[in-house]
């Protein structure tokens, strides 16, 4: 994957746009999930991760992210 | 080299022109299995940023108007070729295609329940048993307590008849306590907002917001 850049990941870090954290939690963290292919354990997307899951998911989510 | 970037599986072909992907790729179809799938040859997958997540989510609610049912993939996977996709999709096919069966002709709505402190719910004590029991009993509560919204039961019945199938994530982070995702017949966004928005005095302490129509991402889950 291209790695994010770090402006890409500030917008949707920092924003304040219930629609586009709804469009982050679902496109990153929902969807069918083809396992062993899914190519974003890279670069920043895991920063992107930890601050959604810490906004909209579940902390047994985040555990299960860094076990990986 | 490319690569083949998944989308979405579909319910069949779209009769329309599948048009182009978030790093303007030309889309195309993959039939297999029984299943079908919207691919993009790319080089890399494209980095996630707010402007390519909508245009991936754009991608696919074209589609949708098309069709009766696009179940979402990841953003982000890629597999080598056509052929890795179709091991790939043969491997859970009876999931993948009760999958699309369960959202064909639905929307999503998301619901999440705000509050200042988190709800707390008190165990039932388990009579007689040892630590074993009660660790099992412990555990029982916990996960019953994950799928349940108590916050919400007066728009509960309200919603009765909108509501297709339902999906929870307990927080219980103040101010965030739960997310709620319910799965509707299509079109029926706009009653879903004004049955809530009707119900919000009743609510209270609790305040919830709501966002959608979204394409069934939540519902798709299930099938990995």
């Amino acid at each position: 994957m291209t790695a994010p850049t770090r402006a890409g990941a500030r917008e949707l870090l920092e924003t304040t746009d219930d629609s586009l954290l709804d469009l982050v939690d679902n496109l990153l963290n929902r969807g069918v999930v083809i396992s062993g292919e899914v190519m974003l354990g890279l670069a920043g997307v895991d920063l992107v991760y930890v601050r959604l899951q810490a906004i909209l998911c579940s902390a047994d989510r985040v555990e299960q992210r860094h076990a990986r | 080299m490319s690569r083949v970037y998944l989308y979405a599986l579909l319910s069949g072909p779209p009769a329309c022109d599948t048009g182009r992907g978030v790093c303007a790729e030309r889309l195309r179809i993959v039939a297999t299995g029984g299943l079908v799938a919207l691919v993009g040859d790319v080089v890399d997958a494209p980095a996630p940023s707010a402007l390519t997540l909508r245009a991936q989510d754009a991608v696919l609610r074209r589609l949708a108007t098309e069709l009766d049912a696009v179940l979402p993939v990841r953003f982000g996977t890629l597999v080598s070729d056509d052929v890795a996709l179709a091991e790939a999709l043969a491997r859970r096919q009876p999931q993948l295609a009760r999958a699309l069966g369960r959202v064909a002709g639905c929307e999503q709505m998301t619901l999440r329940v705000w509050g200042d402190v988190a709800t707390v719910e008190t165990p039932t004590a388990t009579a007689g048993g040892g630590p074993g029991t009660r660790y099992l009993a412990g555990r029982r509560h916990a996960h019953e307590r994950a799928r349940r919204v108590p916050e919400l039961e007066p728009l509960r019945t309200r919603l009765a008849d909108l509501v297709r199938e339902e999906r929870v994530e307990r927080h219980d982070r103040p101010p965030l306590l739960a997310t709620v995702q319910h799965l509707v017949r299509r079109g029926a966004g706009a009653r879903y907002v004004d049955v809530v928005n009707a119900a919000r005095d009743s609510l209270r302490p609790w305040r919830v917001s709501v966002t959608g129509p979204w394409l069934p991402y939540a519902f798709a889950e299930e099938a990995a």
